[in-house]
C-alpha cells in the first residue's frame, strides 16, 4: 500500500531539543505508521534514545511537534499525557525487572498500577502474557534464577501488559547471543503483526534491523540523514549510512579521530 | 457495552455490544458472578455485537468458565467476527472454548 495512504500513528514534525548547548535532536521529522516495525538506528550517542524520550513524553522538545493519534503530546497536560501513555507498551534495555518480585508480580506491575481488576483476572492475564513471550510455567521465577532473554521476554510481556498499541523498545537484542537476539526478533514481529501492534525500535544491532523492520530511520548528531524501507537503507548511497550498516572505521561518521596532541603531551 | 441476558430453554444467553475492554470487562464479570450463584449450569455468550476484546474480556471469560465447570456445566461462545476470533486464535483460546458460528447452531447443541 502506498504510504501516503496509510494511518499515520506518530509524527514527529520538526523536533529540535538541545540538552546544556548541544542540539541532541535537530531539526527530526518523520512519519511511523499503524502495524508498522520502525526502527531508528545510529551510533552510540547519535541522539536515538533521546527520540525515544521525547516519543514517550518523558522529555519535552524545545522546537517543534509531537503527535500521537494526531494529538499534540508537546501541548496536552499532565493527565492526558498519561491517558495517552496507557495505550504505550515500554521494553527497556536491560528489562527494567524488580529484582524483589517475582516474575508474575513483574509482568502484573502496569496491571495493578493502573486498572482496578480483580487479583485473580490479573492473574489470568499475566499467564496469558508470559504464554505468548513462551514463558508459560515461570510464573514464581525471580530475575535473578532466569536468563538475559529471559528477562527480556518477561519485560516483553510487562510492555503488552495493558494491549498497548505501541510498543516502545529501547536496544532490545543488546548484551544477548545472536540466536536469542533472533528469538527476541521474532517476538517483537510476531505480536506486532498478530496483534498489530505499532514497534518502534531503537538499535544499533544491524541484523536485527534487516531482519525486522518496515521502515528504518539514520539518525546521526541528532539529525535525520534518511528514512526509508530496509532495501532503500540498504541500497542507499549515503555515505553516512553505507558506512554505519558495514561497520567501516573510516568514513564521514567521526567514531576515532586521529589525535596528535599526545605527542606533544608527552614531551612536556 | 451493553448486555442482554435472556434464559432460552434453561441456558443462559448473554448478548453483548461493543467493547470488552478494561473499563467493561468487571460489568460482565459482574453478570457472570450472578449467574454462578442461581447455579446457572448452561452459558452461551453471543458475540455478534462485540467490536473488541481485550485481554481483561478474555481473563474474564477464562475465569467464568473455571467456575462453570467446577459445578459441571458447559459455556460457550457464538458469532465472533473475523478480527474477535482472530484476537481468539492468537492466544490459542479458539481451542479451550466451544466457538459456534451462530447461536441456533450453539443452542440446538447445548439443548440436544
Amino acid at each position: 500500500m502506498d504510504n501516503s495512504q496509510r494511518e499515520v500513528i506518530i509524527s514527529l514534525k520538526n523536533v529540535t531539543k538541545v540538552l546544556g548547548s548541544v542540539r541532541v535532536i535537530d531539526n527530526v521529522s518523520f512519519d511511523i505508521y499503524k502495524g508498522d516495525i520502525f526502527v531508528i538506528m545510529g551510533c552510540s550517542g547519535s541522539g536515538k534514545s533521546t527520540l525515544l524520550r521525547l516519543m514517550t513524553g518523558i522529555l519535552k522538545p524545545d522546537e517543534g511537534n509531537i503527535f500521537i493519534h494526531g494529538r499534540d503530546i508537546t501541548k496536552i497536560s499532565g493527565k492526558e499525557l498519561d491517558e495517552i501513555r496507557r495505550n504505550f507498551g515500554m521494553l527497556f534495555q536491560y528489562s527494567a525487572l524488580l529484582d524483589s518480585l517475582d516474575v508474575e508480580e513483574n509482568v502484573a506491575l502496569p496491571l495493578r498500577e493502573h486498572t482496578k481488576l480483580d487479583d485473580h483476572i490479573i492473574k489470568i492475564i499475566v499467564k496469558l502474557k508470559l504464554s505468548l513471550v513462551g514463558l508459560k510455567g515461570f510464573e514464581s521465577y525471580y530475575p535473578s534464577e532466569i536468563s538475559g532473554g529471559m528477562k527480556k521476554r518477561v519485560g516483553l510481556a510487562r510492555a503488552i501488559a495493558l494491549d498497548p498499541e505501541i510498543v516502545f523498545y529501547d536496544e532490545p537484542t543488546s548484551g544477548l547471543d545472536p540466536v536469542v537476539a533472533g528469538i527476541i526478533d521474532k517476538l517483537i514481529m510476531d505480536l506486532s503483526r498478530k496483534l498489530l501492534i505499532t514497534s518502534v525500535v531503537v538499535t544499533h544491532d544491524m541484523q536485527s534491523v534487516f531482519r525486522i523492520a518496515d521502515r528504518v530511520v539514520m539518525i546521526h548528531k541528532g539529525e535525520v540523514i534518511q528514512v526509508g524501507a530496509p532495501e532503500e537503507i540498504r541500497n542507499s548511497s549515503n555515505p553516512y549510512i553505507q558506512q554505519f550498516i558495514n561497520g567501516r572505521p573510516e568514513g564521514p561518521i567521526d567514531f576515532f579521530k586521529e589525535d596528535t596532541s599526545i605527542l606533544e603531551d608527552l614531551l612536556k | 457495552m451493553e448486555i442482554k441476558e435472556e434464559i432460552i430453554e434453561e441456558v443462559l444467553v448473554c448478548s453483548i455490544n461493543g467493547e470488552i475492554n478494561l473499563d467493561t470487562s468487571p460489568h460482565l464479570r459482574k453478570l457472570f458472578d450472578k449467574a454462578i450463584h442461581n447455579k446457572r449450569k448452561r452459558v452461551l455468550v453471543d458475540f455478534s455485537g462485540v467490536t473488541y476484546i481485550d485481554s481483561s474480556g478474555l481473563a474474564t471469560l477464562i475465569e467464568m468458565m473455571q467456575k462453570v465447570n467446577k459445578i459441571g456445566g458447559q459455556m460457550r461462545l457464538s458469532n465472533l467476527s473475523d478480527k474477535v476470533r482472530n484476537i481468539f486464535e492468537i492466544t490459542k483460546l479458539d481451542k479451550l472454548f466451544q466457538i459456534y458460528p451462530d447461536r441456533h447452531r450453539a443452542l440446538e447443541n447445548f439443548i440436544g
